[in-house]
This record gives C-alpha cells, structure tokens and sequence, in this order.
C-alpha cells in the first residue's frame, strides 16, 4: 500500500470498489499505515482553501458591460427576425466590408506606426510611432487581427439569413475581439490605434442592427471610410517624411 | 406547473450580472491559478461569459449559474493557456519544476498571497493544472483527461508528483513558521 493509492482514497476517484474495500481493510488492520493516511488528509485539507483575489472594479466593470452589449445586440435582433430577409444583404455586406476595411487600415495603421523615427521627428501618427515593441510583435499583431477578420467574415458568409441570434452573438464576439485589439494598442502605448478601434465599435453595433435602413447604412459606412481616409492620409504623409530628402 | 416553466427559463441578463457580482472573484481566482497570468485570468472570465450567455439555453437550472459559469471559465482558461502554449499539458514525463522565478509569477504569488500560491509555484504546468482541477475543482480524473487530451494514468501521475511535491513544500513552510 502506498501514497498514491492513499491519494485516490482520499479523493474517492480512480479506484475500482474492489481496490476501496482493499485499502480501507488496510486502513483498519494496519496502524501505522492509518497515521499515513492521517497525515495525508491533514497535509490536503491544509491545502484546501485557496484565499481568492480580488478583481479589479474596472476588470469586473468590463465583465458586465460585455454582458450588457450582448444582451442589447440580442435585443436589437431577435424582435423583428423577418427582416434580416428584407434588408440582410445590404446591412450584412455592410459589415462585412466595414470590417475588412478597418482590417486592411488598421494593418497599414500599425505598419506605418512602427517604422523608427531615426532623427527624432514624429511623424503625423504622433504619439503612435512608440506603438510596438518590437517589429516581430508588431507584425504578429497585424497577423492576429487579419486572422480574426478573415474568420469573422467566413462565419458571417456561412451564416444563413434567418439565424439572427446566431448572427447576434457572432457580431457580439467580433466587437469583443476588437475590443481586445483596442486594448492591446493601449497597452503598447498606441492611443491613437485604441481610439480609432474604439471608435468602429459603435458603428458595427449599428451597422449589426435589424433595423437600420439602407440610407443609413450608407451614412455609415461613409462615416466608416471617411475616418479610415483620414488615418490612411496621415500614415501615408508619415511614410512620406520617412522616406524624405536624403 | 410554475416550477416546471422556471426550471426552463433562461437565464436573465439580470441573474447574469449578480453572479457576476457575488463571484467574480471566484471565477477570477480559478482562473488565476490555471493561467497564472492576470490578463489571460481576465479573458478567460470574459470569454466564459459571452460563452455562457451565448448557451444559456443549455443551462440547466438544477445547477447554480454561478458554478455553470465557473466550470465554464475555468475550461476557458485552460483553452487561452494551451492556446498560448500549445504543448503544455503534453509534457507528462517531465518532473522539472518550475523554478524560473519571473517577476510576474512572482506577483501572481504574491496575489494569491497564501501558501499553496507558494507551493503551486514549485510545480509543473501540468502538475499544477491536475491538482487544481482535482484538488480545488474537484473534477474527475476522466474529465480532467479528456480536457487535457491525455490519458487518466499520466493524469494520476502528474497529481501523484503534484501532491507529493505540494506536502514537501508546506513542511517545509511549516518548520520555517515554527
């Protein structure tokens, strides 16, 4: 009789009922293998109350806003279903090119903010150009965030019409994970990426939603890829006085 | 009737956010002890609550939401770190400790700030991870195989090392406090 079949008594899990009835007649006739056992127990219950941690209030904030953005997305979905077959192809194709947009903007975004400033100058990313630490995790950020596209647009395009709480819950992930982009542009210091992910968030929540209408969509998206010109222009000039007058 | 009716409905997002409220903690510190890292501990809860109201309707109200979303974030967790570091749960025959003290497991251990933090520091990945899903989350074996994708006796040993080294550690705890 050993530690290990002692272990899996105390557990109660991975002996057969025969092997129990064996240790616990061992148990019985044998004391100094009963003052093991004692000892096993006593040395496991001591390990048996973690103290827990306490969670940041804005960690714990988050947890609930996420809860929060799903129960809405839902809501703005599920109470009139029939019309995603109205107005789907439009709204959803919609998105789908919103979010490849800001894919394809926010790779440019981030390739342009990590070229080194050599002479000191900013360029027109400003605060941006300290976004990565390195090029090797700038590059697998870029990576990451194309990955995670490319998979939200084949599931969306897989999708059929009338699977809105499914469509609800996929859009609800991709906001997530942009979320989680955002949070680590804010994390390498890139405030201005954080802001610009940050700001697509409550367009594809409208986008997403039943019951925006074709015009509005287009406002939309007219918004979309005007903020998306905007920061493509800046990088572009940035790139520019890089590759200035030698 | 009623009763039947209740035992079939949805969870709310109201009971949602007063889990959340009574046991982030919890599903924190579990999550903490697997990951041993504060951001993967983070999404790993997140991902468990978007998972968990996404298939609320697998909920069974015979279980507490609370322990649903718990198993539900602990499976979470498990998934970033493997995610993170594919191979980790696959090195069963390794009895190397964990002895590389970064600054940041450091401040895990002084989160969860009791002894075992201190003794599960001396462990393996997948030492740590069998003892934690046996010991505090009282899984059983075959479970803790299957998430782990490997087989009830190399999960056997790696508690068996696991437990083995954790008594080690708190005598040792032990004899210093006294």
């Amino acid at each position: 009789m050993n530690d290990e079949l002692l272990t899996l008594y105390y557990y109660r899990d991975g002996l057969t009922e025969a092997e129990r009835r064996d240790v616990a007649a061992a148990l019985e006739s044998d004391a100094a293998l009963r003052a093991a056992y004692e000892q096993l127990c006593r040395d496991l219950a001591q390990l048996g109350t973690p103290q827990e941690v306490a969670v940041k209030a804005d960690v714990v904030a988050r947890w609930h806003d996420s809860i929060e953005r799903a129960a809405r997305l839902e809501r703005q979905r599920l109470p009139s279903r029939g019309r995603l077959l109205h107005v789907p192809s439009f709204a959803w194709g919609t998105v789908l090119a919103a979010v490849l947009i800001a894919g394809i903007g926010i790779g440019f975004y981030v390739a342009g903010t990590r070229v080194p400033v050599l002479d000191g100058a900013s360029v027109a990313t400003g605060a941006d150009s300290t976004l990565p630490a390195s090029r090797t995790s700038s590059l697998a950020f870029v990576r990451g965030l194309k990955v995670h596209l490319s998979k939200s647009r084949r599931e969306l395009a897989g999708l059929p019409d009338d699977a809105a709480a499914e469509r609800a819950a996929l859009i609800a992930q991709m906001i997530e994970q942009n979320r989680l982009f955002e949070r680590a542009a804010a994390q390498n210091g890139s405030r201005d990426l954080a802001r610009v992910l940050r700001a697509f968030e409550p367009i594809l929540e409208r986008l997403a939603a039943d019951d925006v209408t074709p015009r509005e969509a287009e406002v939309l998206q007219a918004q979309l890829a005007f903020e998306l010109n905007v920061m493509l222009t800046k990088l572009g000039r940035g790139e520019s006085e890089q590759a200035g007058p030698i | 009737m009623v009763a039947v009716i209740e035992r079939g409905a949805l969870p709310t997002q109201t009971e949602f956010h007063e889990a959340i409220a009574r046991r982030a903690d919890r599903w924190y510190s579990a999550c903490l002890r697997i990951t041993r890292d504060r951001e993967l501990a983070e999404d790993a809860v997140q991902d468990a609550l978007l998972s968990a109201w996404r298939k609320r309707h697998q909920y069974q109200r015979d279980a507490q939401l609370e322990t649903w979303i718990h198993r539900i974030a602990v499976n979470a967790a498990l998934q970033l770190v493997r995610r993170q570091r594919p191979y980790v749960f696959e090195t069963l025959d390794t009895d190397i400790a964990d002895d590389g003290e970064s600054p940041q497991q450091d401040l895990e251990d002084s989160d969860l700030g009791n002894a075992l933090a201190a003794a599960l520091h001396h462990l393996t990945d997948i030492e740590r991870v069998c003892f934690v899903l046996k010991h505090l989350e009282q899984w059983r074996l075959t479970e803790i195989a299957d998430e782990l994708g490997t087989n009830v006796g190399g999960v056997k040993q790696a508690l068996f090392r696991g437990v083995k080294k954790l008594r080690v550690t708190m005598a040792q705890l032990r004899s210093k406090a006294s």
